[in-house]
Parts: C-alpha cells; sequence; structure tokens
C-alpha cells in the first residue's frame, strides 16, 4: 500500500474538508492521520493518506487540480515505505510555555536549545496576540525528553534562554495516565 | 480468581448503562477478578465492571503505588453501586484507557470528588477523593455509565503505553 503526505493551504472558507475528503474518498484513499486548522486566514491540512490501489503520486496529484483551480496549494509527498510509521519515542514528556514581548529569534532560539539537546520537538504552537502596540508572542511546544534527561534538567536550560530573551518560559511533566 | 481479558471499544458492552447491583448479590469473584485484572495490568489503576463483560455497577481504584497517587489516596478502593455526591475544582490531565488502546488525550475533571458507595463487605461508605484518585474514581464511573475518555477529551494525543509482557 502507498502511504503519501498530502498538505493543502488555502484561504480559509467553509467545505474544504468536504472537497477534498470527497476526492480522497473517490480515489479509495485512507486517512490514517491528519491535523487541520486555521492558521492566520488560511486553512491548512496535514494528511498522511493510503491508497491500496498503488496509484502513483502524480497520477493521484492529478484528481487535486480542481482544488487548485480555487485557489488551494496542493502538496503530495510519496511515503518511503515505513514512513507513515509513528516511532515509539521513550523518553520524558514535557510541555513547554514560552511567552513574551514579541522579538525575532523567540522560536529559533527555544528550538535550537532543545535540537542541541536531543530533544524531540512533537507538538509546537505559536501565536501572536496582545495588542499592535505591544504584540506578545506565545508559543506552546510538546516534547520528548532523550533517556536520562529529567525535567529539571531542561528546567534549568531553559530559566538561562529566558534570561537571555527577556521571556517567560515554564516547564512542566506531562505523565500520560491509564486507567 | 482470575486475570480478565480488558474489552477493547468497539465492544458494544463499553458503551452500556450498567445495572445497580442488587442487594445480597454475590459479588466476590467479580471482585477478585477486577482486583487481579487490574494489579496483573501493572501500570493500571483502575478497573470498571463492563471493562471485562459484566455490566455492573462495580469499580476497582488503586492508585497508592503511582507516583502521581503516592500521597493522597485510600488504597485499594472497591466501590459497588457508587455515585458522586459532590464535585469540585477541575484538573486537566492527559488520560488513555485501556479499552482504547495508545490514545491518550486531555481530560478536564473534577480535582475533588464526593464519593458514596458500598464496599467489599457491602458497607455503606462516603469518601472524599483529591486529585489523582479523584480522576481516576471519576474515569472508572463513567464506565458505568457507558462513557469513554473519548466522550470526555479536549484534545487527542497519540501515546504508547508501555505494556507488560505476558
Amino acid at each position: 500500500m502507498n502511504h503519501y503526505a498530502l498538505t493543502i493551504i488555502g484561504r480559509d472558507h467553509p467545505g474544504i474538508v468536504s472537497r477534498v475528503t470527497e476526492i480522497l474518498y473517490r480515489r479509495g484513499c485512507n486517512i490514517a492521520d491528519s491535523s487541520c486548522s486555521i492558521l492566520g486566514g488560511q486553512f491548512a491540512m496535514l494528511l498522511i493518506i493510503s491508497q491500496p490501489e498503488e496509484e502513483s503520486g502524480e497520477d493521484l496529484l492529478h484528481y487535486f487540480a480542481p482544488l487548485e483551480e480555487e485557489n488551494l496549494s496542493v502538496f503530495l509527498r510519496t511515503l518511503r515505505p515505513g514512513g507513515e510509521i509513528r516511532p515509539h519515542l521513550q523518553g520524558e514528556l514535557c510541555m513547554v510555555s514560552v511567552y513574551g514581548s514579541d522579538k525575532p529569534g523567540i522560536v529559533y532560539r527555544v528550538a535550537r536549545e532543545l535540537g542541541e539537546r536531543e530533544i524531540n520537538i512533537t507538538d509546537l504552537n505559536t501565536k501572536l496576540i496582545g495588542s499592535v502596540q505591544r504584540p506578545v508572542y506565545v508559543m506552546m511546544l510538546e516534547a520528548t525528553l532523550p533517556a536520562g534527561m529529567s525535567v529539571e534538567d531542561l528546567e534549568q536550560a531553559m530559566a538561562a534562554v529566558a534570561g537571555e530573551l527577556q521571556v517567560d518560559i515554564s516547564v512542566r511533566a506531562i505523565n500520560p495516565v491509564e486507567l | 480468581m482470575a486475570v480478565r481479558d480488558i474489552l477493547l471499544y468497539p465492544d458494544p458492552r463499553l458503551k452500556m448503562v450498567c445495572d445497580p447491583v442488587p442487594e445480597c448479590q454475590e459479588l466476590e469473584p467479580l471482585i477478585q477478578d477486577l482486583l487481579d485484572t487490574m494489579y496483573e495490568a501493572g501500570h493500571s489503576v483502575g478497573v470498571a465492571a463492563p471493562q471485562i463483560g459484566v455490566p455492573l455497577r462495580v469499580v476497582v481504584v488503586d492508585v497508592s503505588a503511582s507516583k502521581l497517587g503516592r500521597k493522597n489516596n485510600h488504597g485499594c478502593l472497591v466501590m459497588v453501586n457508587p455515585e458522586i455526591l459532590e464535585r469540585e475544582g477541575s484538573m486537566t490531565m492527559r488520560e488513555g484507557c485501556m479499552s482504547v488502546p495508545d490514545y491518550t488525550g486531555n481530560v478536564a475533571r473534577a480535582e475533588e470528588v464526593l464519593v458514596q458507595f458500598n464496599d467489599r463487605d457491602g458497607t455503606g461508605k462516603v469518601i472524599r477523593a483529591v486529585g489523582f484518585e479523584a480522576v481516576a474514581i471519576q474515569h472508572e464511573i463513567d464506565h458505568l455509565d457507558g462513557y469513554l475518555f473519548l466522550d470526555r477529551v479536549s484534545s487527542l494525543k497519540t501515546d504508547l503505553f508501555r505494556r507488560k509482557q505476558r
């Protein structure tokens, strides 16, 4: 079975999901994993899809052409075998909240710190809030720590970044519980 | 007695409203099975009777061995015909469920609950549970009404629990 990564983005309006999923349904595609959201005025769809019929990516993309005419941008990438399988992340899970006066480099500076420590970001959202005069930047991310690293270790590293960027950063452990 | 298999959604028995236990009904084998099943799972802190296919209002909860519940708990709780009398406060936890494997989601529940139930010996009790124990009790009692955490979730996250090898 072929797996593809499908990305669709365009000015938000009612009916985008319906149009996209109708095409997928008619082509016999399954939506395995997906996340869709409104970002600014744009609606963005990220999907991992599979197709039992083994159509080539190019052939499949052809069926999305009508969407391009509606000003939606469509990207399709054929995944290598196994590319659809989620890795088993073992380390501690934590949530990092970063917020403060908007300035260039907040995301990069925090992400660099995480990347250098082999911390895996699994979810990331940012928003610009506040007023035009006093914009506030908010970033929320979830990350898996490498084996042996504790939430306290990350807290310490983030405290240094918070001081340097003059923003507030809090780190807290997420403990998923199976009941 | 016996470790029983946990029913997995979409088993329709997980979506049924369970019957109250009539007075004088022999429950000892069921209670022991629930406890055995909970402790055998290793990481589990609660099991409800419908999860092993018995449509009766019985749950067991024990958070005393878990990191989150160690400080505040009532030990091993056997609850027959439990009823939440009062709810207070709110807390959100990333919940998962043995009947819905490999999914977790953020669920907001009361931080504190006052629960009335009959214990293993049939004695009427009222306890005030807080924190993780309160969350576990609410999760298990939801099973008795056919609710899964998926009915309460505000956002879904995939998460694989490490399971005890059999």
